[in-house]
């Protein structure tokens, strides 16, 4: 019983956003440990279910909302990731000294040319060890011709459909025949040189005239004729020690060749050399290659999908690797068919080194070496030691997420065999950038990272802190939006400072970065980009605020216009206060207003400014003595001295004389006042209290 | 009025007829004029609306940035769109099909919604509403949920709903008209002579009034009729209201008392603000207020010129001596009323009670004038009889207005006032001093308005008297009431002085002493005033520039730069706020730049309403699941609903990253919001909206406490 096998895959499932190509898993995704903390030996249906339900309730969405972000930046532009990666794969060349930001463009386009170079300009060189079927004994004797099977190579390629095709048009170009010995003795060193090996040009591999090629596969045809002794069957049963259960379905199949004994069985699989992107899937390495059964044409469907069906049921991955029929061989590309050893050693987890989007064609094959390395990695572990957790475990991680859901009550774990992120299957290439990429690009989460024997776990829950702010670049949202059309000519820009290079103080990359802290978690759990990564709005119009307005406060004035317009009308509602009070009155409460005076101690300071601002309007507008009066009254009230009147007035005085034909303007202020004097005789609508009845007020009304 | 029954009786019922269909004339006269009036008030508006648009467009154009598009209506039969055109087809054959190239805007995310407000910086004070001005409108659904919300809402306000039709009722302006219209019927119908003609008038009014009585059930005849004399009479051209002194500066300025043409510029002063008739502060000053405290009397002992009054009688040599003499003289008994001739208490200013007044005191002083010489306080009257001939002058209204004025500043300083005056001598002006002698007041003597403290009192160690007026504080309740300077003239500051019973400090705004008990005494830090260490801070206050002298609150007024860090509000030095959608509902503000911990962020300016009014309005907002609230004191409550800052639009978190604290500054409960911690660039602000004020003095208190030993 299997209570949740990938993980992933029930979240794919339930998600509608998703494209298919996009959330196939790429890694090897173990559906091995589910443990659910309330043990149960045998839980019953609804249970699992009910915790499924709490599972995806937690997990799901943001799952989902990764997944699509993934796919929709693969879809626009990969240049996103390629950012990321530099700064993750980069991080240790920018601490050099000697830092350039060419020599930056520069190493990265070497890496590129190195890798493109390497993949073409060579040959394919496949050595095979040996084809393993354990239906067999292994053969006694070597020199039997039963000892053999004969592989056809072909090179498969798949072309771009044209508009009148129906399917994707199919080449296959034949690269050679060879004996392959049949359950060769693993323990006994074979000379590499006696083995078979087959050489496909690189050639081949380029652009042919016709068709655009999308993919190139190789196709292994296994022949396996002339059988007729039926006894291997049963001694098989009683060498091999396999599970039991596995027996009858191979019995099953085995009586079907067993019809006729002189037929000829017919194995084939397929691997991808580059995929539709042209991006290299086979690096150098050995390779171990499940074969599928096939009784009629083999080829017959070229894009049905590679599942292990035995008995009807599908059977994880690795078992098919434990009884085969499987096909071993060694890969290398050589610059020449003679040159063996120039090929960079394949490293485990190279093969999907491009940037983790390789569809899942090659899905049977899987490296020899892998097992093997995990077995090493757990012998080490055993002695690791605290301050090991702290440096990079070197050699290939297995690393378990541990989901944590229903407060943290619940746990589910998934373990994956690389270094990719399982939500934007991005290849950090390292445990530490790995940690790193998950806690900056999903911060719907919270990680943990926590060492294990046999690699890390990474424990994931959902971070009840995230806020949804943005955490891209602010200039992208600064930009404005509805700006875009109509613009008279052009437009001035905001001027953005980008930082090229910076230093900031880092601390050396370590692993207990990720240890789950006591204390401060909070502040971990905030989002880590901090600053104006937002669109603003202006609070009065509620319009965009462009960037080159962020600097001035604009709305935050002490006398806004409305406020200025306010203390004039409430003035000009006085019925019992005469024009030329109501002026001087005005004036001096727009400048207390823009000045925004607080103490007594700055009234004479004030009075002084007041002159000097208002003066010649003062003078102009023949408000000489109201002004006066106002001094004096400022000074009943204790807030001017004495001295400050004389001044004042003085200055107004001179202010006075050096009026530009003053005698003329005089008389027309004169005349103009007058008119208002007149104007001023409204009728007082009714005494006493109704006086603010019509918006008309009086000061006798104001006190208290 | 004697006229027959029968005959009565008839033109009873055509009177009545008669005033029925004027009425109803009227008003609705009054209704179309009334729709006019907000036709075209629409129309100017709109007109301004545009021409605001025209002037936003010409300064973006200068800007090379998109215009600001008006909508246009858009009529079109159908439009409908190919791949890049639109194409307006009429169905009729002789309109041609119209053809544009489409273009399609970019969707632009919506924003939250935001009702309009009005910004503001400082708070503003509004009288609470007796009448519903709208009926809030929150949706179908909440209406039908719940019918009686609007009902109890206008319940509130007792049935006024703004806008109501006062049918039935009169007021003066129909009444006048009616009458008019009455009038006219009175002329045309009956030929009377015109004698009669005022009597008849009267009688129709009766009868008017009559009819109104049966109508209105409101007012008798007698009243009617007063109130109508009342209204018509001041319709006279020309007439300013009793109150008000005709223009100082203008043409018809009349001679009048130092009062009258102070009065407009003493009783709109606001001594708080500064400002003549501010926002925040109702109460306006008393007498009191402006009596003059401090005996500042420069008096020029040079002669000012050729025409200065000193040449007159040798008065150069005698006079510095004489002021020497006469300063060091009693503060004799003044007569019983003051300078300022108004009845304290007396609120409203009525002009010939006043002017009987002062003529009654000028007397009592003309009598005291005879007094022998060592009575009088002023230039012994000696000095002021005239050696020479009264040079014959024309003095204007304005001059003699402004002498009264000014020799109630600088007494007997002629130079100065004639300076003042400008078209007048010096020499003149103490010939008209002379003249006026009988009526002008001499310097008041300083007058004890509250006893100062007692002088042992005054050595004691500022920290002590600090620490007991602290403790004097925050001994009782949390209820923290708003503070009225006190106006208790000879009385000290005890018990029944109204800071006292509020337990409010008295503030440089009362009219006690400054030697007053109650009086806070300011602070003399030299450091930063942001630690309990200074009794401001300690007092939840802050730092008062006129009284707190040594840490900077009172230096620096132009730069942001303020050693003193607790005089933030007053200066409004707040922090650059930026408005942004929230994060966690509707809009929010961030700030712009990091702030460090306990750092001003902004004040948390509103609208001040009473807390009735704060009730009333309280339903219609939680309605609305959003209000603007906040508590102020036991008096007041801030709303910034309809006027205040950005800060409103800070949220409410249980884990703030900003505290709100009211404080007292310079006389005014402000709220001010501070930063719990350090806040970074671009965080958005969250305070605790649960934390009132009364907490916020609770949690003082509980410090407080712990604190002592």
């Amino acid at each position: 019983m299997f209570v949740s096998s990938a993980w992933m895959h029930h979240l794919q499932h339930s998600g509608k956003v998703m494209s298919g190509t996009s959330c196939k898993a790429n890694g090897a995704v173990y559906p091995a440990s589910t443990t659910v903390m309330t043990t149960v030996k045998k839980p019953k249906m609804e249970q699992i279910q009910a915790d499924h339900e709490l599972f995806l309730q937690a997990f799901e969405k943001p799952t989902q909302i990764y997944r699509f972000l993934r796919t929709r930046n693969l879809i626009a532009v990969s240049k996103y990731y390629i950012h990321n990666i530099h700064i993750y794969i980069m991080y240790r060349s920018f601490r050099k000294k000697t830092f350039k930001v060419d020599d930056m463009l520069l190493r990265v386009e070497k890496m590129k040319g190195e890798q493109e170079s390497h993949s073409l300009s060579s040959h394919l060189q496949l050595t095979f060890t040996g084809f393993f079927h354990k239906d067999e004994k292994p053969s006694q004797n070597s020199e039997n011709e039963q000892g053999s099977v004969s592989l056809e190579v072909l090179l498969v390629k798949v072309c771009h459909k044209k508009r009148k095709d129906v399917s994707c048009p199919v080449k296959q170009v034949p690269t050679g025949k060879k004996q392959v010995p049949l359950n060769p003795d693993c323990s006994k060193q074979t000379k590499p040189g006696s083995l078979p090996s087959l050489l496909v040009s690189s050639n081949e591999f380029e652009p042919s005239n016709s068709h655009m090629v999308k993919s190139y596969s190789l196709l292994f045809r296994v022949l396996r004729t002339g059988r007729r002794g039926m006894n291997g069957l049963v001694n098989g049963e009683a060498n091999e020690n396999i599970d039991v259960t596995e027996v009858p379905s191979r019995k099953k199949r085995s009586s079907t060749h067993r019809e006729d004994g002189e037929t000829t069985e017919t194995f084939v699989a397929q691997m991808t050399v580059f995929d539709k992107n042209r991006r290299l899937q086979l690096l150098d390495g050995e390779y171990e290659v499940s074969m599928q059964g096939m009784e009629d044409c083999p080829v017959s469907k070229k894009r049905a999908t590679w599942e292990t069906i035995l008995d009807g049921k599908r059977l994880p991955p690795f078992e098919t690797f434990s009884q085969g029929p499987t096909l071993q061989f060694t890969l290398r590309w050589t610059g020449d068919a003679s040159d063996k050893s120039t090929a960079p050693v394949a490293k485990p987890l190279a093969t999907r080194n491009s940037d983790g989007s390789s569809p899942m064609e090659s899905r049977p094959s899987t490296l020899k070496s892998a097992p093997l390395a995990v077995k090493a990695s757990v012998s080490t572990d055993i002695q690791m030691k605290k301050e090991q957790i702290l440096c990079e475990p070197r050699q290939k991680l297995r690393i378990f997420y541990q989901f944590l859901y229903n407060n943290n009550t619940r746990q589910q774990t998934e373990a994956r065999d690389d270094l990719h992120c399982p939500w934007c299957t991005l290849n950090c290439r390292k445990l530490y950038s790995l940690l790193k990429h998950l806690k900056q690009s999903h911060s719907r989460f919270i990680f943990n990272y926590v060492p294990h024997p046999k690699g890390a776990r990474i424990d994931v829950s959902i971070n009840e802190c995230y806020d949804g702010s943005y955490v891209g670049n602010p200039q992208d949202i600064h930009s404005q939006p509805g700006f875009a059309f109509s613009r008279n000519g052009p437009v001035k820009r905001t001027a953005v400072t980008h930082v090229l290079v910076c230093r900031p103080k880092r601390t050396k990359p370590s692993l207990s970065e990720f240890l789950e802290s006591e204390d401060g978690e909070l502040e971990q759990q905030r989002t880590y980009v901090s600053g104006h990564n937002r669109l603003y709005f202006h609070s009065d119009s509620c319009m965009p605020l462009r960037p080159q307005e962020m600097d001035v406060d604009s709305e935050d004035e002490r006398d806004p216009e409305w406020l200025r317009e306010k203390t004039a009308t409430q003035l000009e509602e006085f019925t019992d206060v005469n024009e030329g009070e109501k002026e001087v009155m005005k004036l001096w409460n727009l400048h207390v207003m823009k000045h925004g005076f607080i103490a007594d101690n700055q009234m004479n300071q004030a009075s002084m400014q007041f002159v000097e601002k208002c003066g010649a309007y003062i003078a102009r507008r023949n408000l000489c003595r109201n002004f006066l009066l106002h001094l004096v009254s400022m000074h009943d009230f204790n807030l001017v001295s004495v001295a400050t009147i004389d001044r004042a007035m003085s200055r107004l005085r001179h202010i006075q004389e050096e009026l530009p034909d003053a005698g003329a303007d005089d008389q027309a202020d004169r005349a103009l006042m007058e008119g208002a004097c007149n104007g001023t005789a409204i009728a007082c609508s009714s005494g006493g209290g109704g006086g603010t009845k019509h918006g008309k007020r009086t000061k006798s009304s104001v006190t208290d | 009025m004697g006229a027959p029954c029968h005959d009565k009786n008839t033109s009873e019922l055509c009177w009545r007829r008669r005033v029925k269909s004027e009425y109803m004339r009227l008003r609705q006269l009054k209704r179309f004029r009334r729709a006019d009036e907000v036709k075209s008030m629409f129309n100017s508006n709109r007109q301004r609306i545009l021409e605001r648009t025209d002037i936003l467009n010409a300064e973006w154009k200068t800007r090379r940035i998109q215009p600001v598009h008006i909508m246009t209506s858009v009529m079109c039969v159908c439009v409908w769109s190919c791949l890049l055109q639109c194409t307006v087809d009429s169905g009729f054959s002789e309109f041609s099909k119209q053809v544009i190239p489409l273009k399609t805007l970019n969707a632009v995310a919506s924003v939250p919604v935001m009702y309009s407000w009005s910004p503001l910086q400082q708070n503003f004070m509004v009288e609470d509403e007796t009448v519903l001005h709208n009926i809030p409108y929150m949706g179908d659904e909440i209406l039908d949920q719940d019918g009686t919300f609007i009902e109890e809402l206008i319940k509130n306000y007792d049935g006024k709903v703004h806008g109501d039709r006062e049918c039935g009722f009169i007021n003066d302006e129909i009444f006048v008209e009616l009458v008019g219209a009455l009038t006219q019927y009175s002329d045309n119908d009956d030929e009377d002579d015109d004698e009669e003609e005022q009597e008849f008038k009267l009688e129709k009014m009766e009868l008017c009034e009559n009819i109104f009585l049966s109508c209105l059930r409101s007012n008798c005849v007698c009243v009617c009729e007063i109130r109508y004399k009342e209204l018509t009479e001041p319709q006279l051209p020309g007439a300013l209201p009793p109150e008000c002194t005709p223009n100082m500066d203008g043409p018809n300025a009349r001679s009048v008392q130092r009062e009258q043409s102070l009065h407009s510029f003493h009783t709109l002063f606001c001594r708080r603000c500064f400002k003549y008739d501010c926002f925040l502060h109702p109460f306006h000053a008393t007498p009191n207020t402006y009596k003059r405290k401090n005996m500042e009397n420069l008096v020029d002992s040079k002669p000012c010129g050729d025409e200065c009054y000193m040449y007159l009688d040798g008065l150069v040599r005698e006079y510095p001596d004489g002021m020497a003499t006469e300063r060091s003289k009693t503060p004799s008994k003044r007569p019983v009323s003051r300078r300022r001739g108004r009845p304290i208490g007396n609120s409203t200013y009525t002009r010939a009670p006043a002017k009987h007044h002062t003529q009654s005191y000028a007397h009592t002083n003309h009598c005291l004038l005879c007094n022998p010489e060592g009575n009088s306080r002023c230039q012994t009257p000696v000095k002021l009889k005239l050696t020479c001939d009264p040079q014959v002058v024309d003095w204007s209204g304005a001059e003699a207005s402004l002498f009264r004025v000014l020799i109630g500043t600088y007494y007997d300083n002629y130079c100065a006032i004639a300076r003042l005056i400008g078209t007048k001598t010096c020499r003149q002006v103490y010939e008209f001093r002379v003249k006026e002698s009988s009526i002008i007041a001499r310097a008041p003597a300083e007058d004890e308005d509250t006893p100062p403290r007692k002088k042992k009192r005054k050595h004691r160690l500022w920290a002590t008297h600090c620490r007991k007026i602290q403790l004097k504080k925050d001994g009782s309740s949390n209820h923290v009431y708003n503070y009225q300077p006190c106006d208790h003239p000879r009385q000290p500051c005890d018990s029944s002085c109204p800071c006292v019973t509020a337990q409010n400090f008295c503030e440089k705004f009362c009219q006690c002493s400054s030697e007053c008990q109650n009086r806070f005494p300011g602070c003399r830090c030299k450091a930063q005033c942001n630690t309990k260490q200074c009794p401001c801070y300690l007092a939840v206050r802050e730092c008062d520039p006129d009284l707190c002298l040594t840490c900077g609150a009172a230096e620096h007024w132009d730069s942001k730069n303020v050693s003193c860090k607790n005089c933030s509000i007053q200066r409004g030095a707040k922090k650059h706020l930026l408005l942004a959608p929230s994060d966690v509902a509707g809009w929010g503000i961030f700030i712009k730049e990091p702030v460090q911990k306990n750092e001003f962020i902004s004040e948390y300016c509103g609208e001040i309403i009473s807390q009735d009014e704060a009730d009333r309005r309280g339903k219609v907002y939680d309605k609305y699941m959003c209000s603007f609230l906040f508590n102020l004191n036991n008096d007041f409550v801030v709303d910034a609903t309809r006027k205040g800052n950005k800060i409103r639009f800070a949220n409410h978190s249980v884990h703030p990253n900003c505290y709100a604290k009211v404080m007292m500054v310079n006389g005014d409960h402000r709220i001010g919001i501070f930063a719990k911690r350090t806040i970074q660039t671009g965080e958005e602000l969250f305070f605790d909206y649960r934390y009132s004020q009364a907490d916020a003095l609770k949690y003082v208190g509980i410090e407080r406490e712990s604190e002592m030993p």
